[in-house]
């Protein structure tokens, strides 16, 4: 048996080396993207907090409440009556101003962990001291600038501690004076054994949190769920297109040695032993490609981890990208979707070499490799599948994970697969004469010999066509939101002139402005109205959310106050008067809230009941806003400093001199003067920046279907040699025979990116209208990219093309008068 | 003139150990409107002298002249020019395009020179080997002799001087043979077609106007 194996199936393969590299290269590829995008999601979310928990240490609770708590609860709780420890920490960011790092800054109550032996860094800091991680390139008694929202700070290194990822330690005290938050903590890690629970709640104040620690490391693991599964699925998408390119090496494979199967079936070899034999090929290519395809996605993991890294921060939640860690579960899981994927697309051609009876085969028919299509019933069976995706279509998401709408797009490229060999054969036909035209009798030769072998060419087009509609639906679906996310910056950034500290801010970090620095703007002669955004991120039903505050009167006056649901006039009496918010459509859509429904929010020490009076469009994100009028929230978060500023100019003020004269104004501060341009464009390129992973992931799958391609015609031209050798008897010249295979290459490319081009018109309907409105919460309006695509279809249909030029060399370099007289 | 003409032609193959002397010094004229029948042993030489005489092939030395035009030094696409317009060649196995029908098969030569009326002169082809109304039908779908005469007329098509056969009827029952043997000494003799043909059967040589026989790349007879 192994013997046989060896002559029937690895002695073919290394007498085309070629042709099964390329077919390893697409398993290669496949498995090691899914593995690439499983590291690099798992470094760029799966370390919000653990580098700073190795120095600060780990607790069995943690209490905390938005806006801070005051140090006084530390010492209520200090007093109690019970077995407990606690400690204050504070936790915000702060840049390293020589290299313009950005690095955790925590404060920590440095003499207490001195004392306490379990602690990793027995070291005191004093005021004006930090402790750094060796990852910052510093060594004790170093003086940096450290830059802690909009102020600059000179502090002495005081000892280092070995970390891979950056921070900076300091002393409570410090940390309360470089933020500006005196007598306030923002969190408080509470050592307790589990019976204590009560007794500790009992001595909070309502609206402190009281969780078991690590609890909002998984509430932000549970938000980033979505946006993972998401990628995650994109990643499978090169995989899925190598499962068509096996299936056709397989078939390519049974076909060629119908013949010896028969007559190994006559001489007494059974059905199973030759199942066995063609998934053991499958087997081969599945084991290299995983071999191969390993070390690749660790390899692309790096590049992926920092595109990945940008959009967490960006839309959920500020995370320090880890370092890629090749773990056991990722690469099984890798391994196992390539060893999976490659046997059950071998599967359908083992099962038919199994079946092959010895009689059939030894009487070999004329069509050698155009058996076993049935073309009208995979047509019928094509509708039905097209059919179910649009009832999964209509279906509502599954704990709001739009698992039918993925279920409509897996149907809908089934769909299609199964439809391409009767579109194949329908456009070869209605083609030829117009490729005779343009092309001559090669363009006639090569639309008949698609259509002859049109089992081969249709899955070789399939794979193109799945490649080619996912990066059109892709295309379209981002298309649509950048369109939109414009359209809205364009409504939304209504005002001149932007202020911030010129510290990095994420989707949940808000470092603040000195307080004076809105007046000082005020008074400036051409600025007329200023409005102070603050935000907190707080936590709503187990996830996070962002609090916001602003003035409801500049918006009314100045800004864009427009509502999808609720009655704007109303909307903003309410807020100025009573405790309402408006929210945002992503928060409607994750939390089920509607108009008039009352959230009850901890602000401060109390709970409060929230009105919502209105919810408007948003597309900075995903994790959904509360928005409140400044003076009410004021009222329970009396923290006056704004994270950023909205300048209104008086009519006829140049923003130019408007913006020099706030730099002016305020150069002891290091804050960011953005005019309105420079913000919309700054959204953009993060925007771009968001979604380059994506493009990237698509192009891999083109990728491995156009090596597929360049692959599945070498094997054409191998197996049509006699073909191509007699053309050359009947007087074809060397460059008709090239011809006739870039014929085939373009017209495979063709049908591919017309199909392609079809199919990812359905499947982006199914991506903006229901895969993101139900994980994302994001209406989005359709806009087709036409330039993008355009580009990108001409990219493809070159790339295909250029796929021929390989196998019309081996085409070439056939010897007719030897293939001829093989027989 | 001769139509072909083989001036003491030579072909080496390269091999294990001693070089194969496929063809030894052979020199030959061919006259318009003459049959050949190329006999010899198996392994003598005839194919590679059909490939030499086609333009398919180099001599190693030695001059081949296909209607007074040597093959030696010219480039691919001067030899498939020739071979265009001088050259027909039908195959043993009769080497029709099965994707294609006969019609289509036969048309293929003009196809490639970019010939006019390439269907029109298809389908009188056919008619001339008596397959008129069956050039819609696929390779598979017809006989053996059907076969054969649907490769001769594609052969034909383009009006070659030579036509080159290798073992015409070699996959053909005595009957079916002695029919395809009549349409091509017909042909010789209509058209002023001139054939060289490779064979093994005694039925041939009888019909030929000449006997060339070969024996270790040699010819032996008529010297
Ligand atoms: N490509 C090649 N490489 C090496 N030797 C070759 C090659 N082609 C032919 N030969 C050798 O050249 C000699 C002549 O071969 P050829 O095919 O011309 O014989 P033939 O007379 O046509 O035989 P048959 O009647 O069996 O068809 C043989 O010995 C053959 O082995
Ligand atoms: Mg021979």
């Amino acid at each position: 048996m192994i013997r046989l194996f060896v002559r029937l199936i690895l002695r073919p393969l290394r007498a085309e080396p070629v042709r099964t590299l390329l077919t390893v290269l697409s398993v290669a590829l496949g498995v090691a993207v899914v593995l690439a995008i499983e590291l690099a999601s798992d470094a760029a979310a799966g370390s919000f907090r653990s580098s700073i928990e190795t120095v600060a240490g780990e607790a069995d609770y943690e209490a905390t409440a938005v806006g801070g708590l005051d140090e006084q609860i530390y010492a209520r709780l200090a007093t109690l009556p019970i077995a407990i420890k606690v400690r204050p920490r504070i936790e915000d960011h702060a840049v390293l101003v020589d290299t313009k790092q950005s690095l955790p800054l925590i404060g920590l109550d440095l003499v207490a962990h001195a004392l306490d032996r379990t602690s990793a860094s027995p070291t005191v800091a004093a005021k004006g001291e930090l402790i750094l991680a060796t990852a910052s390139g510093h060594k004790a008694g170093d003086t940096v600038t450290l830059r802690v929202n909009d102020h600059d700070h000179q502090l002495v290194v005081r000892a280092t501690v070995p970390s891979e990822t950056s921070f900076a330690v300091v002393d409570i005290g410090t940390a309360q004076r470089l933020l500006n938050r005196p007598g306030k903590v923002d969190r408080l890690l509470i050592d307790a054994a589990e019976s204590l629970e009560p007794a500790l709640k009992k001595a909070l104040p309502p609206g402190i949190t009281l969780a078991p620690f690590g609890a909002r490391t998984e509430e932000n693991r549970k938000m980033l769920a979505g946006f993972r599964s998401n990628l995650v699925i994109l990643s499978y998408i090169a995989l899925v297109v190598g499962a068509f390119l096996i299936y056709n090496t397989i078939s390519v494979s049974v076909v060629r040695r119908r013949n010896e199967i028969g007559i190994l079936r006559a001489i007494g070899m059974t059905r199973s032993a030759v199942l066995t034999m063609f998934l053991a090929e499958a087997a081969i290519f599945g084991v290299t490609g995983i071999l191969l395809g390993v070390p690749l996605g660790r390899l692309m993991a790096e590049g992926a981890v920092g595109a990945i890294g940008a959009t967490v921060q960006n839309l959920y939640v500020s995370s320090q990208p880890g370092s890629i860690a090749l773990s056991v579960a990722a690469s099984l899981k890798a391994v196992l979707a390539g060893l999976v994927v490659t046997l059950a697309a071998a599967w359908a051609p083992a099962r038919e070499a199994a079946a092959i009876a010895p009689v059939e085969a030894m009487a070999r028919g004329r069509k050698d490799y155009d058996t076993g299509i049935r073309q009208y019933r995979d047509l019928m069976i094509a509708a039905g599948c097209a059919l179910l995706a649009y009832l999964a279509a209509l279906m509502p998401p599954i704990g709001r994970r739009p698992l039918f709408g993925y279920l409509a797009a897996a149907l809908l490229v089934l769909s299609a697969a199964l439809a391409t060999p009767a579109f194949v054969h329908a456009a070869t036909r209605l083609l030829r004469t117009l490729l005779r035209k343009l092309l001559g009798v090669e363009g006639l030769l090569a639309s008949q010999s698609l259509d002859a072998a049109l089992r081969r060419t249709s899955v070789l087009i399939a794979a193109l066509i799945t490649a080619v509609a996912m990066l059109v639906s892709v295309g379209i679906m981002v298309g649509s939101f950048r369109e939109t996310v414009i359209q809205w910056i364009d409504s939304q950034l209504q005002a001149d002139i932007f202020l911030r500290p010129a510290v990095p801010a994420t989707a949940d970090r808000f470092p603040t402005l000195s307080l004076g620095i809105a007046e000082r703007v005020a008074a400036l002669p051409m600025v007329a109205m200023v409005d102070q955004f603050r935000a907190y991120s707080i936590h709503f039903r187990g996830l996070p959310v962002t609090l916001g505050s602003g003035d409801a009167n500049v918006v009314r006056q100045r800004g864009a106050f427009k509502l999808l649901e609720g009655d704007p006039d109303s909307a903003y009496q309410a807020m100025l008067n009573s405790d309402s918010a408006i929210v945002s459509e992503p928060f409607v859509n994750k939390h089920g809230v509607h108009v008039g429904d009352v959230l009850q929010l901890p602000l401060g020490e109390q709970i409060r009941a929230i009105r919502v009076v209105g919810v408007y469009t948003d597309y900075s994100n995903e994790r959904g806003y509360i928005i409140m009028h400044r003076a009410r929230l004021l009222r329970y978060l009396p923290d006056p400093a704004p994270s950023n500023l909205a300048v209104y100019l008086k009519p006829g003020a140049a923003i130019v001199p408007a913006q020099r004269a706030i730099e002016a104004a305020l150069a002891d501060a290091r804050v960011l003067v953005l005019p309105n341009q420079t913000l919309r464009r700054e959204a953009i390129l993060i925007f771009d920046r968001t979604f380059a992973i994506t493009y990237a992931l698509e192009l891999v799958a083109v990728f491995v279907a156009v090596v597929g391609v360049a692959g599945a015609l070498l094997a054409l031209v191998i197996d049509r040699r006699r073909e191509l050798s007699l053309l050359r008897f009947l007087g074809a010249a060397r460059y008709q025979i090239r011809k006739l295979i870039l014929c085939e290459a373009g017209l495979i490319g063709l049908l591919a990116t017309l199909g392609g081009v079809i199919l990812g018109g359905v499947l982006s309907l199914v991506l903006v209208y229901v895969i993101n409105k139900q994980s994302f919460g994001w209406s989005i309006q359709f806009h087709v990219p036409i330039a993008i695509l355009i580009s990108a279809l001409t990219i493809i249909f070159t790339a295909t093309l250029l796929a021929g030029l390989y196998p019309a060399r081996v085409a070439l370099s056939l010897n007719p008068i030897e293939v001829i007289h093989e027989e | 003139m001769s139509v072909l003409q083989f001036v003491d032609v030579r072909k080496q193959y390269p091999s294990d150990s001693v070089a194969v002397r496929a063809v030894d010094g052979v020199s030959l004229k061919v006259e318009v409107g003459e049959l050949i029948a190329l006999v010899g042993r198996s392994g003598c030489g005839k194919s590679t002298l059909l490939n030499l005489a086609g333009a398919m092939d180099f001599p190693t030395s030695g001059t081949v002249l296909i209607d007074g035009q040597s093959t030696t030094g010219l480039d691919d696409t001067m030899l498939t020019r020739l071979r265009r317009e001088k050259v027909g060649f039908i195959f043993q196995s009769f080497q029709l395009l099965p994707n294609l029908t006969a019609a289509e098969n036969v048309e293929l030569p003009l196809l490639l020179s970019g010939g006019q009326k390439a269907r029109e002169n298809a389908l009188d082809r056919l008619a001339r080997v008596e397959l008129d109304g069956l050039g819609h039908r696929y390779p598979h779908q017809l006989s053996g002799g059907q076969m054969q005469r649907v490769a001769i007329a594609r052969a034909l098509v383009h009006r070659p001087k030579l036509l080159l056969a290798d073992e015409p009827i070699g996959n053909l029952d005595s009957a079916t043979g002695s029919t395809i043997l009549e349409l091509l000494r017909r042909i010789t003799t209509e058209e002023g077609a001139t054939i060289v043909m490779a064979t093994h059967s005694a039925e041939s040589t009888a019909i030929a106007d000449r006997v060339v026989e070969m024996r270790d790349g040699r010819i032996i007879s008529p010297q």
